[in-house]
């Protein structure tokens, strides 16, 4: 047992270098910076696995072991413990030596004195053995303890069981979906935010989420008051279709993948012409930076990045986006931006880049590598507008959505862990609050009557135990008297 | 009312809480070094009026905010205090009989009021999305019932370490004449019984009697503990379905999950030192501090210092 506590502990230890490092797919950005400022420090880091503690080899070497440990040392116990069921409580003599003892004179015969102290243990629950051929008997109970400290080491072996299952065979990612548009989930359409279990078996569902709308209200503060994304979902072939409403805290499930509200954000339609043909009309996904200390993101705009590969040369548009353009405006009046709630005459600066966008090379979305352009244009664009952006290229602002990202996550796990951690807990309370206890009676013959001895011990709570053995000692001699009226 | 005058009633109800305890803690500790039970009765007194103060400002926080009052650390804070002087009133005075403890609790009380109100205070308000879920109140409250119960378990351990050394030091000689057994285990007798012998020195009685025995501390600290592990489990068990139903994953290993999670791990550890012969007694007490230590910093530090899902909770 010590050997997996210790285990335990490390894992726990593992676990709080993991709060202190950034951890990949949590703070990639502190990552990032620290090995820009502290290259040593993060190559050591990176080496040891700091930077993904969970995913690292150790961490599962120490998981492997800790279950290993925990099983090794729960077999023999459970042995012993249904050993312990089919024995009967062994007799002993010499009670008077023990930690409680007591002496009474009963006014009836040592056989049936004891066959009384048998009566009033069984009905208290004790197992007794005896009489055996003498006037002795032994007794115990509170097994219960024992039982709910297996059923609670069994228990948490079950839900790390549970965890590596659900987790291994699941998957979690992230889509990011345009309102009106419709996305598959399969593996290509996570955008690199997948992170499958080491035994995922490329089992995805490719059922479809048709998003309908997103919508977001506020309180007068800022503060958001409710996301829901209404969508409809669908199994790959168009069946089962259903109509779900996604928020924060009511996630929804279909084909054992669950979906969740995770974020949102703006996504301005732009149409690009070029040579009288359309040469994009998608919706452009917008992403903010972290808001600075005291301001509010609805106070800041949105960025985002048009590619036009098809050109010759190349062009490349980026946009700060205002959807409501008097949070603009505010901010060239007054140099504070109102907070903007929703859509209101959207207006988009843009700057536009002509040259090589570079796109053989491995492309951050939602960026624009401007090492090989150069600027051309600049300019402020409001819905319904109409561009020039180069020579024969035109642009419209046609429109303006918002697009949600939601959570997808597969855990198979899942009840199986819920369902350890209630057993775990139903374990815990017996395992605390019972007591093993061990009592035994001898009866011998003195005059008319009979003295009974008695003795016993508790294993744990020895306090309450010697309120119990002198309420025993108590209840054994009116159920002597009582044998005495039924001898009459 | 309006919301103002709640918030305004909660301030007060805060600030009266705040220097009755204040207050009782004082007395307590009179009593604890001249034995006054008028001044003892008074620390009680001062304690009882102290709590009720507590609720109260945490009732009118809920009714200025219109939601249940466990939406960020300030508040988590006054129920924390609000249960520990509780928890004290009804199992160390009340149940255990022991009376000679108050100060030490009413101290941390009034110590967790002052850190709340000097570092935590924001103004009632609603709560994220996020947090608007009835796992909150589930999760929220057997995380401070549990953290209470912890904290005092933890004050009790710290007194059975100073006391524990002090009965170790005066037993020194008897060890060393052969004639006394000290086993601080074997002495099950309850406190007042000890002070109340009939020893004719005055100077033997107050010698042994400024504090409960080390076996009763250590016996009341654990019985704390002991009662506070299940219900810290449950809120982890809660913390993970609320999680699951929020964020997508019933575990993540946030830091504020970290740390929970390590401090289940060392008050296990505790429990099942207390199982082991040898281990009992002054190390599984250092343990229950470890495993305090952690419960702070999961309380306090995860939330102040640390960023992480739990960062919006509030501070």
């Amino acid at each position: 047992m010590r050997t997996a506590l210790v285990l335990l502990l490390l894992v726990a230890l593992a676990a709080v270098a993991g709060s202190l490092v950034p951890q990949v797919g949590v703070a990639d950005a502190r990552i990032a910076a620290t090995f820009r400022d502290h290259p040593l420090r993060a190559r050591i880091f990176d080496q040891l696995g700091l930077f993904d503690v969970y995913g690292s080899w150790w961490f599962t070497v120490l998981y492997v072991l800790l279950l290993v440990s925990l099983g090794a040392c729960l077999l023999p116990r459970t042995r012993a413990f249904v050993r312990n069921l089919r024995t009967k409580p062994v007799p002993a003599r010499e009670l008077d030596g023990m930690r409680h003892y007591a002496e009474l004179t009963v006014p009836v015969g040592p056989d049936h004195a004891i066959l009384g102290a048998r009566r009033v243990l069984r009905r208290r629950l004790f197992r007794v053995n005896g009489p055996n051929g003498r006037p002795a008997i032994a007794a115990d109970k509170g097994l219960a303890r024992e039982l709910g400290s297996l059923l609670f080491h069994w228990s948490f072996f079950l839900l790390l069981i549970g965890i590596v299952w659900g987790k291994g065979t699941g998957f979690t990612g992230r889509a990011v979906i345009v309102e009106g548009q419709r996305w598959v989930e399969t593996h290509a359409n996570y955008d690199g935010t997948l992170r499958e279990g080491r035994f995922f078996g490329e089992d995805h569902t490719g059922a479809q989420v048709l998003v309908r709308d997103f919508q977001v209200t506020y309180r007068p503060t800022g503060q958001p008051e409710d996301f829901v994304t209404r969508a409809t979902i669908s199994r790959a072939d168009g069946s089962e279709a259903r109509d779900v409403a996604i928020r924060v805290n009511e996630p929804a499930e279909f084909d054992g993948v669950r979906y969740y509200q995770f974020g949102y954000g703006w996504a301005p339609v732009v149409q690009a012409r070029g040579g009288g043909k359309l040469i994009a009309s998608e919706p452009i996904v917008c992403t903010q930076d972290p808001s600075p200390e005291g301001v509010s993101p609805l106070q800041l705009p949105w960025n985002c990045v048009l590619k036009l590969p098809s050109l010759d040369p190349q062009v490349g548009v980026t946009f700060e986006l205002w959807p409501d353009s008097r949070g603009l405006v505010s901010l060239l009046q007054t140099g504070t931006a109102m907070p903007m709630f929703g859509e209101y005459a959207p207006v988009m600066s843009y700057t536009v880049y002509e040259g090589d966008l570079r796109s053989e090379l491995v492309q951050q979305a939602g960026v624009l590598d401007t090492t090989a352009m150069r600027e051309v244009d600049r300019g402020v664009i409001g819905a319904g507008d109409t561009v020039s952006i180069a020579e024969g290229v035109s642009m419209t602002f046609s429109d303006l959505r918002r697009y949600t990202v939601l959570e997808v996550a597969r855990d198979r796990g899942l009840w199986i862990v819920f369902a350890a951690a209630i057993l775990v807990l139903a374990g815990l309370l017996p395992a605390l609050y019972t007591s093993r206890r061990k009592l035994w009676v001898t009866a011998e013959a003195d005059g008319g009557g009979a003295v009974l001895k008695v003795g016993g011990f508790a294993l744990q709570r020895r306090q309450q135990f010697e309120e119990e053995f002198s309420k025993l000692v108590t209840r054994l001699e009116r159920a002597s008297r009582e044998g005495e009226r039924v001898d009459a | 009312m309006s919301a103002a005058s709640w918030a305004r009633i909660s301030t007060d109800a805060f600030t009266v809480a705040f220097f009755a305890l204040l207050a009782g803690m004082l007395a307590a500790f009179y009593h604890l070094a001249f034995r006054r039970r008028t001044v003892w009765a008074v620390s009680v007194a001062l304690a009882i009026a102290g709590d009720a103060a507590l609720l109260v400002s945490l009732v009118a926080r809920g009714a200025a905010a219109g939601r249940i009052p466990l939406g960020n650390m300030y508040e988590y804070s006054i129920a924390l205090a609000f249960l520990v002087v509780l928890a004290y009133l009804v199992f160390v005075e009340g149940v255990a009989r022991v009376h000679t403890l108050g100060g030490f609790v009413l101290g941390f009380a009034v110590l967790t009021m002052a850190v709340a109100a000097l570092f935590l205070d924001v103004g009632p308000g609603p709560l994220v999305p996020a947090l608007n879920s009835y796992w909150r109140q589930i999760h929220v409250t057997s995380m401070i019932v549990s953290s209470s119960l912890l904290s005092l378990g933890c004050v009790l351990t710290i007194l059975y370490l100073i006391k524990d050394r002090r009965e170790r030091r005066e037993a020194m000689p008897a060890i060393a004449g052969g004639s006394v057994d000290v086993d601080p285990r074997s002495e099950d007798l309850p406190h007042d019984l000890v002070a109340a012998s009939d020893e004719p020195e005055a100077r033997v009685v107050r010698r042994r009697g400024l504090l409960p025995s080390a076996a009763t501390l250590d016996r009341l600290a654990y019985r704390m503990i002991a009662f506070a592990f299940p219900i810290w489990t449950f809120g982890i068990i809660t913390g993970a379905m609320w999680a699951e139903r929020a964020w997508g994953r019933y575990w993540g290993w946030d830091p504020k999950e970290t740390w929970s999670f390590v401090t289940w791990v060392v008050f296990a550890g505790y429990l099942h030192a207390r199982a082991t012969s040898g281990w009992r007694g002054r190390r599984a007490a250092v343990i229950a501090l470890v495993g305090f230590a952690s419960l702070l910093i999961t309380y306090y530090a995860v939330n102040l210092w640390i960023v992480g899902l739990h960062s919006y909770a509030g501070v």
